[in-house]
């Protein structure tokens, strides 16, 4: 009974995480920009809810489309005016560039918001269900339903439309994406702001089921990032399945070795999983 | 002897006098900046010469720093002993993981150089012998002039190693491995060889700046010997001053650290901010770093910053 607790808990946080992954694999699959800042973007996103919900009474799931559009906004123009300056750079100075931002973010933020620990608590935020004697924490589970809608809605978004398509194209092939009429300034830019308006979903569901802070982008941009690699970059359920490996990992870990194991499982992980397969994880998108 | 050679050198004595000339705070001041320069050299070994993102430096660093510190404080060895077995252990661990670690490339050898620094931190603070998490204390030494003097001294062997790497065959091969690791292959270098010997060099540079470190600090515990913040530092330093060349690294180290401390004293709350600000100004326009940028102004003038904006915007 204890272990499908577990398997619950680390379900439901998965699904979050492979959320918060989802937008860090797509600027890295098709800008090829290990984006560093998209942890300072989640947070960004958690303070839009939780203003959004403290200041105008907005429920924050209902919250989360504003949030969305305005973190399009944000990375549409970040791309536009920043990043497409240096996209074709080294990897080293992607790295560099959006670390930068990071660290340029994290202290508006605090500036901002002050350093508090924030939550966005709704009057259902403690209630809880009970199945066969396992507890299942209602906006858990709700953030969990948003986070694989929206992972499903970007599937479809890829797959079946013509801006899907053009960014696919653009991320197997620059030049042939340009000479069939896709214009990749604009297409980046897009596919920046796409990502950041998911990162800014994920930060609100994150705001829902723990705490904010300015500082909270470090950690969340290094599971991300993880989460990014075992998905892999192409496929955006894929991610959401790397995000629940992690959950469930993170979930046994904390109860079985102590919460202190948890990053430590998680990075284990990975570095078992890039070099006992490393042809995999050199394929990318 | 020309120019080239002067400059450096007679930065180097006027370095070396520093502590018959500051007070006590130039020396911390100073002691913490020639540390920063020697991780940032050691980084350029492997980053710079392979283009080998290297996140885990950190943890050769904190190798230096625990086998200093378990040598010295649970086995009541001296501290030069210290020393050399804390770099033993760096090499020996470099050696151990380079097989498997460098097989992978570009951001995935990041993210695995940045597991292990986070596998061995939590290792440490599982050790009865490493103090477990609450650290290490070393015998106490009010002796600064020999810290200052022994990390200026790691610094210019650093250097020279990297002088002597840029001019010879193997940091040829190094550079082959960076421009294009296949072809570097195909045409004869034995690139594993190549990268796990700079893994290598890197790691004992970087565990002996830890070991010095360890000793002058005399308190140690496993979150700041294995401190990721301390090898983004190195990272941004060396690709600052210009990855891949012999002075760059430390120069950017210099400027960058001075820089951060004059704000730091002066406007705290936003010497943050501003530092980033200048890392993404720094990538924008001097991507290939300050010693480039050094070349091209004197090459072209300002139209060298536009150059570099238009060659790698979209």
């Amino acid at each position: 009974m204890l272990f499908a607790q577990i398997l619950v808990n680390g379900v439901l946080l998965g699904g979050l995480y492979g959320l918060m992954a989802l937008g860090m694999a797509l600027v890295w699959g098709v800008l090829n920009i290990v984006n560093l800042a998209h942890g300072a973007l989640i947070m960004l996103g958690g303070y839009a809810v939780y203003f959004l919900f403290t200041g105008a009474g907005i429920d924050p799931f209902a919250a989360l489309p504003v949030a969305m559009g305005g973190m399009f906004c944000f990375g549409y123009l970040l791309q536009r005016l920043l990043l497409n300056l240096i996209v074709r750079s080294a990897l080293l100075n992607t790295l560099l560039i959006t670390f930068g931002l990071d660290v340029v973010l994290t202290y508006l933020a605090q500036l901002a918001f002050s350093a508090d620990f924030r939550a966005i608590n709704p009057s259902y935020a403690g209630a809880n269900v009970t199945l066969a004697g396992i507890t299942v924490p209602l906006a858990r589970l709700a953030a969990f339903a948003v986070a694989l809608l929206l992972a499903g809605l970007l599937w479809l978004l890829l797959n079946r439309t013509r801006l899907g398509r053009a960014i696919r194209a653009t991320a197997q092939n620059l030049v042939a994406a340009r000479l069939y009429g896709v214009e990749p300034r604009r297409l980046y830019a897009v596919t920046f702001g796409i990502g950041a308006a998911l990162a800014g979903a994920a930060g609100g569901l994150y705001g829902v089921v723990a705490q904010i802070t300015p500082y909270v982008g470090t950690s969340l941009t290094a599971k991300s990032f993880v989460i990014a690699i075992i998905g892999g970059l192409d496929n955006p359920l894929a991610v959401v399945v790397g995000g629940l490996v992690i959950g469930i990992a993170e979930s046994a870990a904390a109860l079985y070795l102590g919460p202190t194991y948890t990053d430590v499982i998680s990075f284990g992980l990975l570095v078992l999983i890039l070099v006992a397969r490393p042809a995999r994880s050199l394929r990318m998108a | 002897m020309s120019a080239r050679w002067w400059v450096p050198l007679l930065g180097a004595a006027l370095l070396g006098a520093v502590p018959w000339i500051g007070d006590e705070t130039i020396m911390q001041f100073g002691i913490y900046l020639l540390l920063v320069a020697v991780l940032a050299q050691a980084w350029n070994i492997l980053g710079g010469f392979t283009g080998y993102p290297s996140f885990g430096n950190s943890t050769f660093y904190g190798l230096g720093v625990y086998g200093t510190a378990i040598a010295m404080a649970q086995f009541h060895m001296p501290f030069w002993t210290g020393l050399a077995l804390g770099g033993g252990l760096a090499m020996l661990c470099a050696l151990l993981i380079g097989l498997p670690i460098l097989r992978l490339r570009g951001p995935y050898f990041a993210i695995a150089t940045l597991g292990l620094n986070a596998a061995l931190s939590a290792l440490v603070a599982n050790l009865d012998v490493a103090g477990r998490n609450i650290g290490l204390i070393l015998p106490l030494t009010r002796n600064d002039v020999l810290f200052y003097e022994g990390l200026l001294a790691l610094l210019l062997a650093a250097t020279l190693a990297v002088a002597w790497i840029s001019s010879s065959r193997f940091g040829m091969g190094l550079i082959a491995v960076r421009e294009d690791e296949d072809a570097a292959a195909v045409m004869g270098v034995d690139t594993t060889r190549y990268k796990i010997a700079a893994l290598v060099l890197s790691a004992l540079f970087s565990a002996l700046a830890g070991g010095i470190y360890a000793y002058y600090v005399t308190f140690i515990d496993p979150a700041s010997a294995f401190d990721p913040k301390l090898n983004v530092q190195m990272v941004i330093m060396a690709v600052f001053g210009g990855p891949g060349t012999v002075l760059g690294p430390v120069v950017g180290a210099f400027l960058l650290y001075s820089v951060y401390q004059a704000l730091a004293s002066s406007i705290s709350t936003a010497a943050a901010l501003f530092y980033g600000v200048v890392i993404i100004l720094a990538v924008i326009f001097m991507p290939k770093g300050l010693v480039d940028l050094g070349w091209g102004l004197r090459r072209m003038g300002p139209r060298y910053l536009l150059e570099t904006v238009r060659q790698y915007r979209l």
